[in-house]
C-alpha cells in the first residue's frame, strides 16, 4: 500500500442505541448516516431490544454509506468496526456484518475502541494539537491526556457516567428521549429559576455520580408534589452540579499536565451549558476549548472510521479469530501506534 | 438444515447439533470466521463449536440445562441469519477464486 495513494476506511459503530456507518478517506468524513433507538419517556433502552433495533436497519444504512460516498466496496481499503466497549448484543449485531463484508470484499478488519474513536474524531474536526480530553456520553466519564503512546485515563467517574445520571433522571420526571433524554434536559434547565442544592461529589481527580442521582430521583418525588421548585429548576440545578463537577477534574488533568487545550468529545459533548462553564474556565486560565457538533459528539460510525484510519496506517490489523467484542475496554489498552 | 438434540445420558449434558449447506465451501468459511470469535455471553452451562466440512457449517452444542440451551441456540440463529442477509446483500465473496 504505497503512502502516496488515499486510504479509505469504513466503520462501523452500534455499542449503545445509535446505529451508524460512515466512510472516511484521507481526514475527508464522506458519509455517515446514523440511526437511533428511541424508546418511550421513562423507559431506557435494553441491549436485546437494541440489538434487533440495530439489526433490522443495519444493512439499509450500509447501502447508505456507500451510495451517499458515490463509492463501491472495491473502494474500501479497511473495514473498522466497535471492539468495545459497549452493550454486549448490540456490539455483536454490528461486528458480525463487519466481519462477514470484510470478508466477502476481501479487506482487512480492524476493531477499534469506542472511546478513542471519540478523540480521533475529535482530533480530526477541531485540529486540536494535544489537548486535554473530557470523553462525557451515558457511557463513559473520563479525562484522558495523551503520553507515551497511550491516552491515559486522569480521572474518571467511580460509578456511573454522567450521562447516565442524566439520562435516568430524564426517565424520572418522564421527559421524551428524542432526540435524546440529555437534549431534552438542556431545553428545560434553560428555563430553571431556582437552584436547588444537591450533592457535589468530586473525590480528587475522579467523579461521582450515582448519589447525586438517589438524591436527586427523591428530591423530584418530594418537591414537585409540594410544588417546592419545577422539574425545569432541577434540570437546571443537576446541570449546574454535574458540570462544575467535571469542569473541575478537567482543570486539575491540565494543571498537572501543563496543558492549555480541552477537547470535549461524546454525546454530553453536544450540551451547550458544559461547553460554557468549560469556556469560562479555559478562559481564566488562558487555554482554548474545542467541542464538535452533534454530528460528531454523538456516537457515529466516521469516528471509528477515523480511528481505524489512523491504526491502519500505523500498520495495524486484527485478525478474524481475536475480532471478539468486550463489554470492557478501557481507554489506556490501545497501543497508539500513530502518534509519538 | 438438520437439527438434532438428546440428552448424553453419560455426561449428563444435553446435545444439540445444527447443519447448514451453504452454496460453496468458502461462503460456508465465512459464515464460520464471522460468527465464531465471540464468547457465550453466559460463562458456565454452555459450549459450543463450530465448523466446516465441505459446503457445510456444523454448530455442536452442549449444555446444562435446556434453558440455557435454548438461549444459545436461538441468539445463535438470529447471528446467523443476520451473516446470510449480509452475503446475500453484499456476496458473492469477491475473491472466490474456488
Amino acid at each position: 500500500m504505497s503512502s502516496a495513494a488515499m486510504t479509505v476506511v469504513i466503520g462501523f459503530e452500534g455499542s449503545a442505541n445509535k446505529i451508524g456507518i460512515g466512510i472516511i478517506r484521507d481526514g475527508e468524513v464522506l458519509s455517515n448516516p446514523r440511526r437511533t433507538y428511541i424508546t418511550p419517556p421513562g423507559q431506557g433502552f435494553m441491549p436485546s431490544d437494541t440489538a434487533r433495533h440495530h439489526r433490522a436497519v443495519i444493512l439499509t444504512v450500509l447501502k447508505e454509506a456507500l451510495e451517499q460516498a458515490g463509492l463501491k466496496p472495491a473502494d474500501i481499503d479497511c473495514v473498522a468496526y466497535t471492539k468495545g466497549p459497549g452493550m454486549g448484543a448490540p456490539l455483536v449485531t454490528v461486528a458480525l456484518v463487519a466481519r462477514t463484508v470484510a470478508q466477502l470484499w476481501g479487506k482487512p478488519l480492524l476493531g477499534v475502541n469506542h472511546c478513542i474513536g471519540h478523540i480521533e474524531m475529535g482530533r480530526l474536526i477541531t485540529k486540536a494539537n494535544n489537548p486535554t480530553v473530557l470523553y462525557v456520553s451515558g457511557g463513559n466519564t473520563q479525562v484522558i491526556a495523551y503520553s507515551e503512546r497511550r491516552y491515559r485515563i486522569f480521572g474518571e467517574t467511580i460509578d456511573i457516567a454522567v450521562g447516565n445520571c442524566l439520562d435516568r433522571f430524564a426517565r424520572v420526571i418522564k421527559i421524551s428521549n428524542d432526540p435524546s433524554p440529555g437534549y431534552n434536559i438542556e431545553q428545560m434547565a434553560k428555563k430553571g429559576s431556582q437552584y436547588v442544592e444537591l450533592p457535589y461529589t468530586v473525590k480528587g481527580m475522579d467523579v461521582s455520580f450515582s448519589g447525586i442521582l438517589s438524591y436527586i430521583e427523591e428530591a423530584a418525588n418530594k418537591m414537585l408534589s409540594s410544588g417546592q421548585c419545577t422539574a425545569e429548576d432541577l434540570c437546571f440545578s443537576l446541570q449546574e452540579t454535574v458540570f462544575s463537577m467535571l469542569v473541575e477534574i478537567t482543570e486539575r488533568a491540565m494543571a498537572h499536565c501543563g496543558s492549555q487545550e480541552v477537547l470535549i468529545v461524546g454525546g454530553v459533548g453536544c450540551n451547550l451549558r458544559l461547553q460554557e462553564m468549560m469556556g469560562v474556565m479555559c478562559q481564566e486560565r488562558g487555554a482554548k476549548l474545542f467541542a464538535t457538533d452533534e454530528r460528531f459528539c454523538i456516537d457515529n460510525g466516521a469516528m471509528i472510521a477515523q480511528a481505524g484510519w489512523e491504526m491502519f496506517r500505523s500498520g495495524q490489523v486484527t485478525e478474524l479469530e481475536d475480532s471478539w467484542i468486550t463489554q470492557r475496554y478501557r481507554t489506556d489498552e490501545v497501543e497508539v501506534t500513530w502518534r509519538d | 438444515m438438520s437439527t438434532d438434540g438428546e440428552t448424553d445420558h453419560k455426561t449428563g449434558k444435553l446435545e444439540f447439533s445444527l447443519d447448514v449447506p451453504f452454496p460453496s465451501s468458502s461462503e460456508a468459511s465465512i459464515a464460520l470466521r464471522s460468527l465464531s470469535p465471540d464468547r457465550e455471553p453466559r460463562r458456565g452451562g454452555i459450549s459450543k463449536r463450530l465448523t466446516v466440512t465441505g459446503n457445510t457449517l456444523s454448530v455442536r452444542w452442549s449444555a446444562d440445562e435446556a434453558r440455557i440451551l435454548r438461549v444459545s441456540v436461538n441468539s445463535f440463529l438470529d447471528h446467523l441469519s443476520l451473516v446470510l442477509e449480509t452475503m446475500e446483500t453484499f456476496g458473492p465473496p469477491v475473491d472466490s477464486g474456488i
